[in-house]
């Protein structure tokens, strides 16, 4: 092989480190995005025998969004092995409990069941804040799009510029807000 | 198998009347010792003994030398043809033969012939090379050509020509240099049978198209890119200028980085590796294939050139020199 051929190989099979951003993201739908990004099947090259799948970084995931009633409706399964070892943990408990569950659960499950998706798993790193370690985000170089837009809200809003925003009307003085 | 396909014709004969009601699948268990008790009867006979073709009852070899020209659509002198084909080694044999039968024919070897293509060859090659490849420098058209020349390419043109059992030699089967030589000895006598521009169209056609599919880059090593493109682009008296334009997974084991080189601020060319070193030399190495237009993506060699080209010896530069 020359020397041309050898780092086009290299180019070519380069792992690329991806970051994403889980605040107010739904992650049932996010899973299916950093899946196909640790697989790899956004790449040309992709095929199912060839390692090319990418390394995801998620943060801020102890933000994540879940729809409608989920965080009391959704109960996540375990099952000790024993005779009386089911538990079903609703997903509000395995959030306080552990803030990167919900969406490591979530892209596990995006995941087909075969003999890569454990190793496939360790391609994902997850923080539930926004504190990488240096070294870490370093290698960082590419940023996956978000799936939904992140809502001001408006206590975050700094009061002076709430107060300077135009208004349309003023309240009566003796109007009682709910 | 070999056995028993070997004898089925004596089997078949004798059962032709016998119903056979199936197929028979399954090889017995007395084949592969058969086989084995034959293998080693063979190897304390010492190993498998070859018969070279051309030691057969009806081997014609002035039917094989004309339609050794035939196959080739060229018209080759008989005698000469017949030259091209006896090797120093078989003249050498014969000679000694007849000494000791006490009379004396004399025998031509092919060493002039191929010493004469040889010459036509290299020279021919050279031009060839030099007009297909206009910007490729020098050193990189000689190490092309030593490529072509050399030994292993030529004996594998030989042998697929079919000279390996037509070739007069005192071994068999006749080596590397013999075949190489007798190859040269054919373009020799074709040199003086049909002339110059027949002989240079045969070695067009079986020497220098084994650059198809090559990448001629690989012929020639560059020690130093990074100097010699400065060196070049010195000349010129632009900036050239390195920049480190992608990189992934810094802390890892498989970091990549890709460096590109600016020419006046304008993108030369780029190249990957595993350090910014290694990059930054394959990039210089990209911008070379580019400047002597061997990139990639380049046309392919153009091999219908007719005619013997013109030489241009006073516009190709040497790199090295410089």
């Amino acid at each position: 092989m020359s020397a041309a051929k050898r780092v086009q190989q290299w180019a070519t099979f380069a792992r690329t480190w991806h970051i994403f951003d889980c605040k107010w993201q739904d992650p049932y739908q996010s899973a299916h995005v950093i899946k196909k990004y640790l697989m790899g099947m956004h790449k040309p090259i992709y095929h199912p025998m060839n390692d090319c799948g990418d390394v995801v970084l998620c943060i801020n995931s102890r933000e994540v969004a879940l729809r409608g009633d989920d965080w009391r409706q959704r109960a996540y399964f375990h099952h000790t092995g024993y005779p009386g070892g089911a538990t079903w943990t609703l997903a509000w408990e395995v959030h306080n409990k552990d803030p990167t569950m919900i969406i490591k659960k979530a892209v596990y499950r995006a995941l087909k069941g075969n003999l890569q998706r454990r190793h496939t798993m360790q391609r994902l790193l997850i923080y539930p804040g926004e504190e990488v370690p240096e070294d870490i985000m370093q290698n960082v170089t590419n940023q996956i799009r978000q799936f939904r837009p992140v809502p001001t809200r408006l206590d975050h809003i700094p009061e002076d510029e709430v107060k300077q925003f135009p208004k349309v009307m003023e309240y009566p003085e003796d109007y009682v807000l709910k | 198998m070999a056995f028993i396909r070997r004898y089925i014709p004596l089997v078949t004969q004798s059962l032709k009347n016998v119903y056979i009601g199936e197929q028979r699948r399954k090889i017995h268990r007395w084949v592969a010792p058969t086989l084995m008790a034959l293998k080693s009867r063979e190897n304390k006979q010492g190993g498998k003994v070859i018969n070279p073709r051309n030691t057969f009852l009806e081997w014609n070899l002035e039917a094989e030398l004309y339609a050794f020209g035939k196959r080739l659509s060229e018209n080759f002198d008989s005698d000469l043809l017949l030259q091209a084909f006896t090797d120093r080694s078989y003249v050498i044999k014969e000679e000694m033969k007849q000494k000791e039968m006490e009379f004396d024919i004399k025998m031509k070897d092919n060493r002039e012939l191929a010493e004469e293509g040889r010459k036509f060859m290299e020279q021919y090659i050279q031009l060839y090379l030099e007009t297909v490849l206009p910007k490729f420098p020098m050193e990189g058209i000689a190490s092309i050509h030593n490529h072509l020349t050399s030994e292993k390419v030529l004996a594998n043109v030989s042998l697929h020509l079919g000279t390996k059992d037509i070739i007069l030699a005192d071994e068999y089967p006749v080596d590397n240099y013999t075949l190489a030589n007798a190859f040269k000895a054919i373009v020799g006598a074709l040199l003086r049978s049909s002339g110059e521009e027949q002989a240079a169209h045969f070695v067009r056609d079986f020497v220098i198209t084994n650059l198809q599919g090559q990448d001629v880059n690989e012929f020639w090593h560059i020690e130093d890119p990074w100097t010699m493109l400065t060196d070049l682009i010195a000349k010129t008296g632009s900036k050239l200028e390195p920049r480190l334009i992608g990189e992934v997974g810094k802390n890892t084991l498989l970091a990549c980085y890709r460096v590109g080189l600016y020419l006046d601020k304008k993108m030369l060319s780029s190249g990957f590796g595993e350090t910014v070193a290694t990059a930054k030399e394959m990039a210089a190495r990209e911008a070379l294939k580019k400047i002597f237009g061997t990139e990639d993506n380049m046309y392919p060699i153009n091999f219908k050139l007719n005619g013997i080209p013109k030489s241009s010896c006073n516009s190709r530069y040497q790199v090295s020199a410089s």
